[in-house]
């Protein structure tokens, strides 16, 4: 295993370089097509999540790589090798490509125990018994689950399942790991712990990762980047705060964090100036922009404001831009944050508070957007 | 972790490749089942508009005469009709019952009535009838003399060769396919679906009729329907049962104009269309019916059913059970295994009357029996073998494939069921007689005759074990690195195995005991058990045709025996 490690280091050095690549991925099922024209690359020992709503084509694109689905187009390369290519006909069988993945299912063979379900990849490999023995019983440490080598894994539960999933991936020494949805069966605690120890066992190994989920929370946990996907396309890409910061449409706002959209027009403005937003009569400043982004059919253009970086205030302080008076209408204590639904000049606003500062309901306050938050996204 | 050291990736061109391996594997199966189904029906179709030379095979001079002939015989449709449906409610009623107590109550001795309560159907009809005609005729039947001894009275306490008695035969030796099939579906069921119900204020009886039977109807419907076009074919019960009271149905009708001289091939194949005709519109008012319900959402995951304490009914629940074994299988076992060891005609309980020559004259002396048995358990072996091979291939393609075709293959697979056994095997005989290879009396023509007739129950069996392995277990060891095989050997194969070996059993059972599908393919040299047992009844006398059925009894409980312990065994790593 130390060997792996200082390799895995020498990838790193060498970050720039794609590990993966998929290029003009397009996959279909019957002839109904589910990923179109997708293309993103990942560098070795990064992180990487797809992420999107239910039935976006995340698991199908992972299928991709690992060989389980054939795509109709496209290409596939990892470590410099082509294992898909749709006009140069390779397509390399999924036992072949040398990767590992973790089902949302598991997938531990309920036939085998549990140290038989880690060493089965090591094993297919020919490596020697008594170097599978000392393999897979490292895995299985790494895990916290040696204790149980033994037992039967149909004994296990869903925690422990997963855990065997992670050790029989480490275990078989791969080139990337793909994960689909690994913690989507579990309860909300063991989630949060289990996101914690996979992101530590990726710090450990630096391996390429691509990990599949709708829940935005582990994306932005995990990963290095994230891409965010519907309807099979890609729909943004980039680091996860980045994503979290400057959304570029409407569904990337709403679908990561929670946000409020507004829309109205912009008012005619010099270059160089900043871009004003006007809401019911009410003028925004927005986040500086290159250009204009794509506006509603009607003309109207969409500003994302995050609930988080909306401010509220007791006192006013005139001299700030994107500064009004408000109204709380009511109060939602939900542990860790509070939201408050806010009545201001433009409508409606949800703002996150915490809860050592409480508003009370019915409340006058003073509103503040700093307009670096204002982010002017795509409509639909 | 190797980098780049694999270098140049394989060229395979596998897209076309592997969709080609599909649509082979689904093509195959099907040009099979349309030839080897198709072409029957077809000649049986064309046998029943045949005027002219009735044996000529093609026929050449069509019309309708058949049909008017058979307008003077329609009791023997009302006949079959009468006893099919009869028996099918008699056997639903004991199947739901049993399968009821058996899954979801706490009346004990679950595993041990699940074993025996599954035994009467791979026995088989033949057997019973055997069996239940020598406990119940009423003068020598050994039940009648026991009444009459123990009362003084003269008259039978019952007559099995009636109506009611084939009814009651019938019904006892198909209900094990009704405790299977509506078992699974009980086993399966969500419980929590009959709890919401209660919670929201529905009573026991009000739950039973708007929420489980309506989910279970799914499962009622195809037993029924399996049952039915199974006592549509019937041919041993009828006959052995009811040709003394002069009692025909479509089945005994034809084989009587098989036998005649000249034999009357015409009117017997217009039967058959009509018993055809019957079934297909069963199949087709059941499948409209399933189909505006689907409840693909009972089956739970790795799911328990509540079963419920029945108290003071217990007793009553656990003498039903008792009972059913009883007249199914210790009765009809315990009355041929008395029978078989007579040294004349009657049944006598003196030991210094018994022998085992019997058993000596039909295993070894009499060539025609111990060549059947031979024959029978070369055909078992081959039709489990090669049943479960091309079952589970079709089960693979229909519910793993992407292939546009396995929709249609899994209708063709289930179609040899709305085809009475002997009908097809009426039409079957035809086909192997006009092929060009020489296939008519020989042992291959039985055998791919039983995979044909066995297909669905055979695909029925391997399908629920097929969707019950999740793909993502056959992927995880490709991703580990497992080639095709190595992954068929260490992952597939080991899950699959108690099901093969369960379904592979039970072909091998029903094709021993089976005579409908092979009473009119076997001939002088290929002798098969059922079809030799029948022939004995009529000539061989009841001590030696009951050893017979004893002996066929007693391979059939032994290869149970055998898989069982098989499939328990853990697989050796
Ligand atoms: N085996 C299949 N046959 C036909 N259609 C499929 C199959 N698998 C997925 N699809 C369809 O392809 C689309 C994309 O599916 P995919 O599983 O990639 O979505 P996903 O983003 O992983 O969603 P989820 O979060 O629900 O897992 C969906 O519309 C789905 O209905
Ligand atoms: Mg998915």
């Amino acid at each position: 295993m130390a060997t792996e490690i200082k390799l895995a280091s020498g990838n790193a050095a060498a970050a720039a370089r794609p590990f993966i690549e998929v290029k003009g991925l397009t996959a279909a099922y019957d002839s109904k097509i589910v990923v179109r024209e997708v293309s993103f690359s990942v560098a070795a020992g990064e992180h990487l999540s797809l992420l999107g709503p239910s039935g976006c084509g995340k698991s199908t694109t992972l299928r991709c790589i690992a060989g389980l689905e054939t795509p109709v187009e496209g290409e596939i390369v990892i470590d410099s090798e082509v294992v898909f290519s749709s006009h140069r006909r390779i397509n390399v069988p999924t036992e072949k490509r040398k990767l590992s993945m973790v089902f949302q299912s598991y997938a531990i063979w309920p036939h085998m125990t549990v140290f038989e379900n880690v060493a089965y990849g090591l094993r297919t490999q020919g490596v020697r018994e008594d170097e599978v023995r000392s393999e897979a019983l490292r895995a299985l440490q790494m895990v916290g689950m040696v204790e149980l080598a033994q037992s039967s894994a149909t004994a296990l539960s869903g925690g422990q399942q997963q855990r065997v999933a992670l050790a029989r991936s480490y275990a078989c020494r791969p080139k990337a790991i793909l994960l689909d949805e690994p913690l989507s069966n579990l309860d909300a605690r063991l989630r949060s712990r289990m996101r914690e120890e996979m992101r530590d066992l990726q710090h450990q190994f630096r391996l390429s990762t691509i990990y599949v989920t709708h829940d935005q929370e582990e994306a932005m946990a995990m990963s290095d980047r994230v891409i965010v996907m519907r309807d099979g396309r890609i729909e943004q890409e980039g680091p996860p705060l980045e994503i979290y910061d400057h959304p570029q449409s409407r569904f990337v706002a709403d679908f990561i964090g929670a946000a409020n959209i507004v829309s109205g027009h912009v008012r005619p403005h010099g270059a160089g100036q900043p871009v004003i937003l006007d809401v019911e009569g009410t003028a925004i400043e927005c986040a500086p922009r290159a250009a204009l982004p794509r506006a509603h059919a009607d003309g109207s253009h969409m500003l994302a404001i995050r609930a988080v970086y909306a401010e509220l205030r007791r006192d006013a302080v005139p001299e700030l831009a994107n500064h009004w008076p408000a109204t709380i209408e009511r109060r939602i204590l939900l542990g860790d944050l509070v939201t408050y639904a806010v009545r201001w000049p433009g409508g409606n606003l949800r703002v996150h508070g915490f809860p050592n500062d409480l508003f009370e309901e019915g409340s006058r306050v003073h509103l503040h957007v700093p307009s670096v938050r204002a982010i002017l996204v795509d409509a639909d | 972790m190797s980098v780049a050291a694999s270098g140049a990736a394989t060229p395979l061109a596998p897209p076309r490749h592997a969709a080609r391996r599909v649509r082979a594997g689904v093509w195959l199966p099907l040009v099979f089942l349309a030839a080897g189904l198709g072409y029957p029906l077809l000649l049986l179709i064309a046998n029943a508009f045949n005027v002219g030379d009735a044996q000529a095979l093609p026929p050449t001079e069509f019309g309708i005469a058949n049909f008017a002939e058979l307008l003077n015989h329609l009791d023997w449709i009302g006949n079959t009709l009468l006893v099919s449906i009869s028996a099918t409610i008699l056997a639903m009623a004991i199947g739901i019952v049993l399968a009821w107590i058996l899954y979801r109550t706490t009346v004990p001795g679950q595993r041990v009535f699940e074993v025996l309560i599954a035994i009467p159907y791979p026995l088989g009809p033949l057997v019973g009838a055997l069996a239940w005609s020598a406990l119940g005729s009423p003068q020598e039947g050994l039940l009648n003399q026991l009444y009459a001894s123990l009362t003084g009275v003269q008259e039978p306490l019952f007559n099995i060769y009636s109506v009611p008695g084939i009814i009651f035969v019938m019904a006892i030796f198909e209900a094990p396919v009704a405790v299977l099939m509506i078992g699974a579906a009980m086993q399966h069921m969500d419980s929590a679906l009959e709890e919401s119900s209660t919670v929201f204020g529905a009573g026991k009886l009000r739950t039973a009729f708007r929420v489980t039977l309506p989910l279970m109807l799914p499962a009622i419907l195809s037993a029924a329907l399996f049952l039915f076009t199974s006592m549509m074919g019937a041919f041993a019960i009828p006959t052995m049962l009811g040709t003394n009271a002069r009692f025909y149905v479509a089945t005994t009708a034809i084989y009587v104009m098989f036998q005649s001289y000249p034999p009357n091939y015409p009117l017997a194949a217009a039967i058959g269309v009509v018993l055809v005709v019957i079934t297909a519109l069963a199949v087709w008012a059941s499948a409209r019916v399933l189909k505006k319900r689907t409840h693909a959402i009972i089956f739970g995951r790795n799911y328990r059913p509540r079963r419920m304490n029945m108290r003071g009914w217990t007793l009553l629940l656990l003498a039903f059970e008792c009972a059913y074994v009883l007249v199914s299988l210790v009765l009809p076992l315990g009355v041929l295994l008395l029978a078989s060891l007579q040294k004349s005609g009657g049944l006598s309980w003196m030991v210094s009357n018994w022998t085992l020559s019997n058993f000596h004259y039909v295993l070894i002396d009499f060539p025609t029996t111990r060549q059947a048995i031979g024959n029978s358990l070369l055909l078992g072996v081959g039709t489990g073998t090669l049943g479960v091979a091309v079952a589970t291939t079709i089960a693979w393609m229909v519910h793993r494939s992407q292939s546009p075709g396995r929709r249609l293959l899994e209708q063709a697979t289930m179609l040899p069921q709305a085809f009475p056994r002997l009908i097809f095997a009426f039409g079957f005989m035809w086909m192997v007689m006009s092929l060009p290879i020489h296939l008519y009396g020989t042992l291959y023509s039985v055998l791919l005759a039983y995979i044909i007739v066995f297909l669905p129950l055979a695909y029925r069996g391997m399908s629920g074990v097929v969707v019950q392995i999740d793909r993502s277990l056959e992927e995880a060891a490709r991703i580990s690195g497992a080639r095709w095989g190595r992954m068929m050997r260490t992952v597939t194969l080991p899950l699959l195995r108690a099901g093969l070996l369960a379904n592979w059993v039970l072909l091998f059972m029903i094709s021993v005991r089976e005579v409908s599908a092979s009473l009119f393919l076997s001939g002088p040299g290929t002798q098969v058990l059922g079809p030799a047992i029948f022939s004995f009844w009529d000539s061989g006398g009841l001590p030696r045709v009951s050893a017979l059925a004893v002996v066929q009894a007693v391979i059939i409980l032994i290869a149970l025996v055998v898989v069982r312990r098989l499939a328990r065994a853990k697989p050796g790593r």
